[in-house]
């Protein structure tokens, strides 16, 4: 979007009063939001950054930090690993993501409710919870594949290893692959028939449009997406430490926990973090540079029309792909924990002598913490969402219409947080705001904070798309009629992208909700939210109530994604004109 | 020692979720001894105790305040129960503000009575029930600031299914047979205190090419010492080492097939202290604490949920041996502290993560 709203120049010289009546309120918004990414972001990771060049205790300024950081040859390979890990499970997400979404949104392809349960299955399972159970499906001596491998072949080589860098990739890629399924589903569902239609009438059949017409037209989407699950994947912590130590693959965050080992090196780690900023610059910067050239306008003021593609004989291989997405990133790995989280000992497979109900009965009677985690994960996860998403929206919308100068570093201010893993996100908050005269440690507030910075990004580049999907013609229109920016964004602007919105909200709810890299340091004994306990039971071992929490933390944010859909569900129904 | 920090908590305990089990204890008709008594006179006026503690779990620490609540009516232990890491900051902020709530401080991390001690915050109190405990922890602090009243143990174990009993490893070095190539699980000192410090004593006691030979045999690596616990009951590996007993014997009780195995060549112990606080607002109930947690009642408490026994006329938990009966090793505070750190970095440079 080269070109947009006017910025109303005054041709002749105005009075002071005329001028301060004449402020856009877009110039305050930008001043209230300068402040709060301020807050939110550049100071904690300015502390960041001072203290990279800092000599621990005196504060006196040296390079030794990042001598030391990069002074083996183990610290180097930790980053390559990183690097290498993010270019693959985004790969292999987009390969995952991009038909499904194309079938669900544009196809008449058999039980797309059920392709759009297992997506956001996959999405909710956590990360970690994901890894356990693909470590019982793929464990090279018991996982269940391998064993039926074994009986069915007789040979003893393994099938699958999650014990591997591929492996590793995967399983990672299998929980990840929603976040471009919803990026790119929801900018086919604005595609309307009639570039097909065009396509079409001259000849083209409905693999070619697909692939040079609607495909190309959502690009912004997959790209956004794709760098969303790349840098999502080199701040991973869970699922690295628990498939990447015994794989013996160290990568970047792992390597991060290390240098906060007593003696904690913050200042080290900070020099260590740096290259993942540059990353996300150079990134950005590309991103622009592919999308600038081209313009993506598929919703324009003009009423289209969407009609599914009639796929024929088609319909069941497409299926078949979506059910077998589905089946390896939710049914297996689910399946295999809820058996556990009804067992005695899950060591025991199937049977009936061994099926009990103690593990959740235990959790919801006499578990000191587990329902107070509870209502902290709903309660924090559903500020952080509404807080990320009013955040995201306005500083999309100043950016992408170029309101204010500068408003491009609001943009990438929201977008920074993606790269900083989770684990020195929590320490520049704890570095910035833990002590006095704030002492926010253990309180509600620093998680929250820690989760609206976090996860801006996500809420950011949803809003980005959304507006960027809507063409300001239609605001102008508003505007040559008299009515304020303010006045345009809420009648025009928003209940055009409200279900983008609400998706982003979404988003940033089950992802709050299961975040745990940035919770794990800032919880207090009031504050534990669930995946933290999770995380906790898990390291006790006690593998059957780790199962039984992962199966109520996936009832109750199913039971939300339920009703939020439903409320969008509505929206569905309706047609645009 | 800076080690064990919530992790620690949760091998010490170990025992979340074992449930219907634990019903009542019957009230023992344990006479108490005349300087009992007498403590137990001067704190009915205290008429409470609080405490801090990072050393068992949820049920165990409630479990124990319970019981000390039945053994002294009109006393009341608060329990305040959290990570060793989490008790000693509650406790540095206290300070801080100056003001005494906690009486009784235990953690897992013994860098953190060093620290107290140094600072002079500790009150001096040699319990008199020490002196029936087993020799390994009846020893405290030379001083008398604190006093063992925990014990970690970490072992090997095996899965029944896969290994007979005739073929498991009797010793740390038995490990080293290629036979158990790809057979093995061990947790990471990265994560886990324990490993860091059985690690130390391995390279103490056969060097550092003890842990290359290990490496020959590709064990799995973990994060907390519970990991291969969880790796045994599945049946990915056959042989958990370093594992604690706590985690393993709940888990046993639950129906997994395992066994532990207590090496010839020594189990590791990570003792952990207990002291009372300098300006502790409920110093006679304090004292009072002490003598409960080093006596048998305490002991017999924490057995019922998988925890080592302190004393040599309580049993040890089900499936375990008395402490007395086998070899114990274990490095001094001073080589703990010292060498743990510099272990991860070995250990890395062997394994590779």
């Amino acid at each position: 979007m080269t070109d947009s709203a006017a910025m109303g120049a005054p041709g002749r010289p105005l009075s002071i009063q005329a001028r301060l009546r004449n402020i856009e309120p877009a110039t305050l918004i930008w001043v209230a939001l300068a402040a709060v990414l301020l807050v939110l972001v550049a100071y904690p990771m300015g502390k960041l950054l001072v203290s990279s060049f800092e000599t621990r205790g005196t504060g006196a300024f040296t390079l030794d930090n990042y001598m030391t950081a990069y002074g083996r040859a183990r610290y180097l390979e930790a980053l390559g690993n990183s690097l290498m890990l993010g270019l693959a499970a985004a790969g292999i997400s987009v390969v995952l993501a991009v038909p499904m979404a194309w079938a669900v949104s544009r196809t008449d392809m058999p039980g797309k409710s059920i392709v759009w349960i297992t997506v956001l299955g996959a999405f909710i399972l956590p990360p970690f919870l994901g890894a356990i159970g693909w470590i019982l499906l793929a464990g090279p001596n018991a996982g269940f594949l391998n064993q039926f491998w074994r009986w069915a072949t007789g040979l003893q080589a393994p099938l699958v290893n999650v014990y591997s860098f591929s492996g590793l990739a995967l399983v990672i890629a299998l929980h990840s692959f929603p976040l471009i399924f919803i990026f790119v589903k929801s900018a086919l569902d604005l595609v309307s028939s009639e570039m097909e239609d065009a396509a079409n009438i001259l000849g083209a059949g409905t693999w070619t449009t697909t692939l040079k017409i609607t495909l190309p037209l959502v690009w912004p989407a997959i790209l956004g997406g794709t760098i969303v699950v790349f840098l999502e994947t080199i701040a991973l912590f869970g699922t690295p430490a628990i498939i990447g130590i015994p794989a013996r693959i160290n990568v970047v965050t792992t390597q991060l926990w290390q240098f906060f080992e007593y003696p904690v090196r913050v200042e080290v780690a900070s020099a260590y973090a740096m290259p993942l900023l540059l990353i996300t610059v150079v990134m950005i910067l590309a991103q622009r540079l592919l999308l600038n050239r081209k313009g993506f306008v598929s919703q324009s003021g003009k009423g289209g029309e969407r009609r599914p593609t009639r796929l024929g004989p088609w319909r069941w291989p497409v299926f078949g792909w979506c059910a077998c997405v589905g089946i390896f990133s939710v049914a297996m790995p689910m399946i295999v924990l809820i058996q556990a989280s009804f067992a005695k000992g899950w060591g025991r497979g199937f049977s009936w002598d061994n099926l009990t109900l103690r593990n959740y009965e235990y959790l919801l009677f006499r578990h000191e913490m587990a329902i107070q985690s509870i209502w902290n994960t709903l309660i924090f996860s559903s500020i952080a969402a509404t807080a990320a998403v009013i955040l995201a929206l306005l500083i999309a919308y100043i950016a992408a219409r170029r309101l204010v100068p500068f408003a491009g570093a609001l943009g990438f201010l929201a977008m920074a947080p993606f790269v900083i893993p989770g684990i020195v996100m929590a320490i520049g908050f704890y570095a910035a705001y833990a002590s006095p005269p704030l002492a926010l440690y253990g309180t509600a507030a620093i998680i929250v904070m820690a989760f609206v910075a976090r996860f801006l990004p996500i809420a950011y580049a949803n809003s980005t798309a959304a507006i960027r999907a809507v063409h300001p013609e239609m605001e102008e229109a508003a505007r040559i009629l008299g009515s304020g920016r303010m006045r345009t964004v809420a009648k025009i602007t928003a209940p055009l992208i409200r279900k983008s919105l609400l998706g982003g909200w979404l988003l940033v709810f089950i992802v709050s909700a299961r975040e745990l890299s940035s919770a794990v340091f800032l919880v207090g004994p009031k504050t534990l939210t669930m995946a933290v306990l999770i995380y906790d039971l898990s390291e006790a071992g006690n593998f059957e109530v780790v199962a039984a929490m992962g199966g109520l933390m996936l009832v109750i944010t199913l039971v939300l994604v339920g009703v939020g859909m439903k409320l969008a569900g509505r929206d569905f129904m309706l047609r645009r004109d | 020692m800076t080690i064990i920090t919530r992790r620690g908590l949760l091998q010490a305990g170990a025992a979340l979720g074992t449930v219907g089990a634990m019903g009542r204890f019957p009230a023992l008709a344990q006479e108490m001894t005349p300087h009992e008594k007498q403590l137990y006179e001067a704190a009915k006026k205290e008429g409470e105790v609080t405490w801090y503690s990072g050393q068992l779990s949820a049920e165990p620490g409630e479990a124990v305040g319970k019981a000390f609540g039945e053994r002294y009516p009109g006393l009341k232990a608060n329990v305040i129960r959290s990570t060793s890491q989490v008790a000693f900051q509650r406790l540095s902020q206290d300070m801080r503000a100056r003001t005494a709530q906690c009486d009784i401080f235990s953690s897992t991390d013994s860098g953190h009575y060093g620290f107290l001690k140094k600072e002079g915050l500790l009150m001096k109190y040699r319990p008199k029930n020490a002196d029936g405990m087993i020799e390994a922890a009846r020893k405290g602090d030379p001083d008398d600031m604190f006093q063992t009243c925990y014990f970690g143990l970490y072992l090997m174990g095996y899965n029944t299914q896969k290994v007979s009993a005739a073929d498991a490893p009797k010793s740390w070095t038995d490990l080293l047979d290629p036979k158990w190539k790809d057979q093995i699980a061990v947790g990471h000192p990265g994560y886990s205190g324990a490993i860091g410090i059985w690690a130390l004593l391995m390279k103490q006691m056969y060097g550092v090419d003890y842990l290359k030979k290990l490496e020959r045999n590709k064990p799995q690596i973990g994060r907390s010492s519970m990991d291969p616990v969880t790796l045994m009951n599945g049946g990915e590996r056959a042989i958990g080492v370093a594992i604690p007993s706590a985690t393993t014997l709940l888990s046993i009780s639950r129906g997994n097939p395992l066994k532990l195995i207590y090496p010839t060549d020594g189990t590791v112990a990570t003792p952990a202290p207990t002291a009372i606080i300098a300006n502790a607002p409920h110093p006679n109930a304090a004292k009072l604490f002490m003598e409960f947690a080093t006596g048998p009642e305490y002991s017999r408490v924490i057995t019922k949920l998988f925890n080592e026994s302190l004393r040599p006329e309580v049993p040890p938990p089900v499936g375990g041996r008395p402490l007395n009966d086998i070899k114990l090793i274990m490095p001094t505070m001073e080589e703990a502290e010292k060498g743990v750190p510099e272990m991860r970095e070995v250990w890395r440079d062997i394994f590779g993560v």
